[in-house]
């Protein structure tokens, strides 16, 4: 009785599911196909017929490669440098910004230091390559300047990776910082007032009210990011590469694209990636329970 | 006004120098690419004026059929991309946030599990591959036509209209479909406009499925063009694509100020959105606390 009921809900809503049915399509289409189809990471792949189940060849091939661990190795060092030197950039942005009390100058410098997020990363790789330009790129012209010897930055193996990392900052920082800044301005005014009649410096509200009460936001961020630690950022290597710097900063994704698209490894670039996302998903549920044990915090 | 204290001072100046940081590369180029080619040498990379004065770089860039072709391209992509988008986004969070169903909650979840797990590079493009959309702008279209993260923050929208208007249409008699494209996108034009510019952007920008799906140059998108012409400095695939230039205008060229050109005309549609951007889009993301 009861399954007949549901059934005649089902049927008298058919519109509902009508609607509903482009987008289900499309997931599944989209999202669930590809998603099932990381299993041939465990086959060899046929252009006709079924492909052929082979266990865990691809992942013994992948783990006895001195190029896997390279890249490997390179995907954590640009991680890492950015985990360092990024991830608190745009947290003291935010702090500037919200001691910048006039209105005009204020949304002057929040204007343009958003435009970059707003830019491929094609449109910047061609931005830096002329800012860094040996000859006459600003880089350089303020180098000497300060009689300092021009540099190719970009086709040198000690610098493409702080390359990276400041070109993460010119496209992101500003961006970046409108999620602290929002926090900033949820802090309840009454913090600050008691302070200032306790006799509280400046530079002593931001150590002992904002600060603290950012500690939620900068732990939620923190872990998104790790979420993404193992892509060290696509677009941005896929853009600034070069023959000359490619063994330092070839990382994980730009592999898979190499070996996979190019090369036409199915099988093994699909390993490779998979591998990665599981690096993915257990340093963001790692990180969450112990944020969760120490702070009480976590993602959810 | 309070008097302006030495720490302040500071950093208001910091602000300035960091703005100066991202305005200067930009406007360097936009001063190279209006510079008189006979000139552009004495053009130092923190110029920002152009020397001399001369259309010569972008009267050879729009007169290139390889270049106005993938205007076009991307063009059509980003309106059509862009209006499919929104019409799917917003008949899902129709249903998902104003409709009870049997199975909704499922449906729910079924979302976040795939917000949660990406796929992977290769199946998606052996996917591409077996539905026969190799080398289509369909591919490109289809492959993102819709965001979990914005269809969520579009139910959140949806969820603010008040129930008595759809009450009153359901009373007229009005069903899901008629409430839905005669109600809730007229009343939700703001939340479309946030979502639009959203994936407005995103379809402008995207090079990289369009780098691995389409092989034919006459579809290549402009982000391709400019990345093949600036990024991997392939300067022949883009000259030889060029008709109309007598010899005395290929002499005088310079190759730094066209790729100069080239960036500069690819980011003049996000310069004349950029005022609707920030108002729409950093509010959007505030609140649905997106990244990225």
């Amino acid at each position: 009785m009861k399954v007949k009921a549901i059934f005649t809900r089902i049927r008298k809503d058919w519109v509902i599911y009508l609607m509903l049915l482009p987008a289900l399509i499309y997931f599944v289409t989209f999202h669930v196909v590809p998603l099932i189809g990381m299993k041939l990471a465990f086959q060899d792949y046929r252009i006709i017929g079924d492909n052929e189940w082979v266990g865990m060849k691809h992942f013994e091939v992948l783990f006895s490669s001195p190029a896997f661990f390279d890249v490997l190795k390179n995907t954590i060092i640009i991680s890492t440098m950015k985990m360092v030197f990024f991830f608190p950039i745009p947290i003291i942005l935010s702090l500037l910004i919200i001691e910048v009390r006039n209105g005009r100058f204020r949304k002057y410098v929040q204007s343009v230091v958003y435009l970059p997020h707003f830019l491929s990363w094609v449109v910047i790789a061609g931005i830096w390559i002329s800012l860094l330009n040996p000859a006459d790129g600003g880089v350089n012209v303020i180098r000497n300047f300060f009689q300092l010897p021009s540099l190719d930055f970009m086709t040198s193996k000690d610098h493409i990776r702080w390359v990276l990392v400041f070109s993460e900052m010119w496209r992101s920082a500003g961006w970046d910082s409108i999620i602290y800044l929002a926090a900033i301005m949820k802090i309840s005014p009454s913090l600050y007032e008691a302070a200032r009649i306790d006799g509280a410096t400046n530079l002593q509200q931001m150590r002992y009210i904002t600060l603290p009460e950012l500690t939620g936001t900068i732990v939620t961020v923190f872990i998104l990011n790790l979420g993404f630690f193992m892509n060290a950022g696509f677009d941005q290597v896929f853009n600034l590469m070069n023959d000359s710097v490619l063994s330092v900063i070839d990382i994980l994704d730009t592999y898979v694209y190499r070996i996979g698209i190019l090369n036409g490894q199915y099988a093994y670039a699909t390993a490779a990636s998979l591998f990665k996302g599981l690096i993915g998903v257990i340093l963001v549920l790692g990180t969450h329970f112990i944020s969760k044990r120490l702070t009480g915090k976590g993602v959810w | 006004m309070k008097k302006l204290n030495w720490s302040t001072w500071i950093i208001y100046i910091v602000l300035f120098l960091l703005s100066l940081s991202v305005l200067v590369p930009i406007l360097n180029l936009v001063a190279m690419s209006l510079s008189d080619p006979l000139k552009v040498h004495e053009l130092d990379g923190l110029d920002i004026l152009p020397k001399g004065f001369s259309l010569i770089n972008y009267e050879v860039l729009f007169s290139n059929p390889l270049i106005v072709r993938s205007i076009f391209n991307t063009l059509f992509i980003t309106i059509v991309g862009t209006l499919l988008n929104l019409f799917l986004t917003a008949m899902a969070a129709y249903v998902l946030a104003r409709t009870n169903f049997v199975g909704k909650k499922l449906v729910i979840v079924f979302l976040i599990v795939i917000m949660v797990f990406e796929p992977g590079l290769i199946p998606e493009y052996l996917l591409v591959k077996d539905l026969g959309l190799l080398d289509t702008y369909l591919s490109l279209i289809l492959y993102k036509a819709i965001n979990v993260y914005y269809l969520f923050i579009l139910m959140r929208f949806f969820e603010d209209v008040p129930d008595s208007i759809i009450e009153a249409a359901r009373i007229d008699g009005a069903g899901h479909f008629r409430i839905f494209t005669r109600i809730m996108l007229p009343l939700s034009k703001p939340a479309l406009a946030t979502l639009g510019l959203f994936y407005g952007v995103y379809h402008w920008n995207e090079y990289f499925r369009a780098t691995i799906y389409i092989t034919d140059p006459n579809k290549y998108p402009l982000q391709v063009v400019l990345r093949q012409f600036v990024v991997q400095q392939d300067n022949t695939s883009l000259l030889g694509a060029q008709t109309v230039l007598s010899y005395d205008k290929i002499a005088s060229l310079d190759f730094s100020s066209l790729q100069a050109g080239t960036i500069i005309i690819s980011m003049v549609p996000l310069l004349i959105l950029y005022p609707l951007i920030l108002k729409y889009y950093a509010k959007g993301a505030l609140e649905g606390g997106v990244k990225d």
